[in-house]
């Protein structure tokens, strides 16, 4: 059955493909980042927060709103550039080298990288692989879009 | 030899005696059994992860207690351990702790150890079979790896030298250095590994960046070392990787860049948590450091004269040499320079020198940069 985008069902089945493909998730190495992901519906946005904790997403929440303070960054963007980017990983097994997350949000023009502390910030390159494999485990997933 | 020891132990007669008797009786000496140390039983705060340095942070082997001057141990006695008489000096430079710890050193080299990679293996490089990249854009890749192979082997050298100037004591900062050392050394294997497989050799040398490279080496305190290697020009590069990774060919570019940049954003993590530790605790040093990065600010704002690396930007960015493709890729490196700029006052202000931007000409250099930009219509974030 599909999943739809933006729920907590999906990054629920990413956290599950995630725990799936341990070997590759260690061979990686720990990531230890809580970050936000912001999807934009019809001018509303839908919110999400994942706590990455060692090797795992130990915790995803839906929230009204993110606290720039109490995460590390926040990736947001309209439904229509994270449906491309899911849409790109389903059909390559991995993001393309147009859609891969640095590449959407390097100029903030498809995807905008928001924080409150740089620091945090430079979490997404410290994880960036992982944070990349994470996604492209979408290609694992049957997913519908509203 | 520039250290002898102090005797000459085959001509030593009581040394020999003892040897040959402890071989004849078997009688041992065991008093290091009654060394005058703390027992702990260190724990796991987390399975998964494993047993931490920072599991280890108890008692006398920890280093919350590490005082601020270290006067009771110059030689290579683990911390913690007994320090008979007769250890020699190991002479190290920086016996002070905030010349060079960072807030949550330990973790940044519990993620070095977990996130290490390999470039011989982890890199797709068969994915380059068949693939031919047109002259100018091959060209401009292989100058981008030949800059980038130059800047990592300075990046390797400069955190080794300083590892034997570091008191023992600080063992988890020491740890931290040399696995950036190797992650450098990573660096400069996968860019000539990339550069040779480009198909056109390696390109030119840079002068404009060597000059301001050498300037990482030639730092006078660990601190200053730091804030040029790891907060400046890291925090350049860790920008440069992102945006390579943004501008590259081929997707075994785009893994090179991402992997590297993990590492490079992991140095700068530990340069400015090593910068927030300083100002705070040797609040004196915030002149010196002023000083500093005056000079290593101007460094880096010199590198944008290195031609041979803006233009093979320029090449990369724009995806040729045609006018069209000069006027795209000079938009595309300006937003990237003056990116760069903008996180790096972003950083020091995080850091506690907000003040930075009042005093430094690289920050009036990216006003006019910046607005100049804006005047021929390139968009900023």
């Amino acid at each position: 059955m599909a999943i739809s985008f933006p729920s907590t069902e999906y990054f629920e089945a990413l956290k599950a493909q995630m725990a799936a493909n341990e070997e590759k998730f260690r061979r990686l190495g720990f990531i230890d980042t809580t970050f936000g992901v912001s999807v934009g519906v019809n001018g509303k946005a839908r919110n999400f927060v994942l706590e990455f904790e060692v090797f795992d997403l130990k915790n995803v929440s839906e929230v009204p709103s993110i606290d720039l303070k109490k995460v590390d960054f926040q990736i947001e963007g309209d439904t229509r550039v994270w449906r491309e980017m899911i849409e790109n990983i389903r059909r390559n097994g991995e993001a393309d080298s147009s859609h891969d997350i640095n590449t959407l949000a390097h100029f903030g023009e498809q995807l905008k990288i928001v924080y409150d502390d740089p620091d945090g910030h430079d979490k997404l390159y410290r994880f960036m692989e992982s944070i990349q494999e994470f996604f492209d485990l979408s290609s694992k997933l049957e997913v519908s879009f509203n | 030899m520039a250290y002898l020891s102090t005797t000459d132990f085959t001509q030593d007669k009581d040394f020999i005696d003892k040897w040959l008797y402890t071989i004849r009786t078997g009688e041992m000496d065991l008093s290091w059994m009654k060394s005058a140390t703390e027992k702990i039983s260190p724990e796991e705060a987390n399975p998964r992860r494993g047993l931490t340095y920072r599991d280890l942070n108890v008692g006398t082997y920890g280093y919350t207690d590490i005082p601020e001057k270290v006067r009771n141990n110059r030689s290579y006695a683990p911390r913690g351990a007994e320090i008979p008489e007769g250890v020699p000096d190991a002479q190290p430079w920086v016996s002070r702790k905030s010349e060079l710890w960072a807030f949550n050193t330990e973790s940044y080299y519990e993620e070095a150890v977990s996130r290490q990679w390999n470039a011989t293996t982890d890199i797709p490089w068969d994915r380059l079979d068949g693939v031919e990249l047109p002259e100018v854009t091959g060209k401009a890749l292989s100058q981008l790896m030949t800059f980038l192979t130059e800047v990592e082997m300075i990046a390797t050298d400069t955190p080794a030298m300083w590892l034997p100037r570091l008191n023992p004591d600080f063992i988890e900062v020491r740890a931290f250095i040399a696995a950036q050392a190797m992650d450098e050394a990573r660096h400069a294997e996968v860019f000539r590994k990339r550069a040779l497989t480009t198909g056109w050799g390696l390109m030119q040398a840079s002068p404009i960046n060597e000059m301001a490279l050498k300037h990482l080496r030639d730092a006078d305190s660990f601190s200053e070392m730091s804030v040029a290697l790891h907060l400046v020009a890291e925090g350049n590069v860790l920008t440069l990787f992102r945006f390579s990774e943004y501008l590259s060919p081929t997707d075994v570019d785009k893994k090179i860049f991402r992997l590297v940049m993990q590492d490079e954003a992991r140095h700068v993590g530990y340069g400015m948590q090593h910068f927030k530790y300083v100002l705070e605790h040797f609040p004196e040093k915030r002149e010196v450091l002023h000083a500093h990065l005056d000079e290593a600010e101007n460094i880096s704002f010199a590198g944008a004269a290195a031609t041979e690396l803006t233009e093979a930007f320029i090449i990369l960015a724009g995806g040729g040499l045609k006018k069209e493709n000069i006027e795209q890729g000079i938009k595309v490196t300006t937003q990237f320079n003056l990116k760069q700029m903008q996180e790096h006052f972003e950083r020091l202000d995080k850091c506690g020198m907000p003040e930075r931007r009042e005093r430094s000409k690289l920050y009036k250099m990216y006003e006019m940069g910046r607005a100049a930009a804006e005047n021929a219509g390139i968009k900023l974030n």
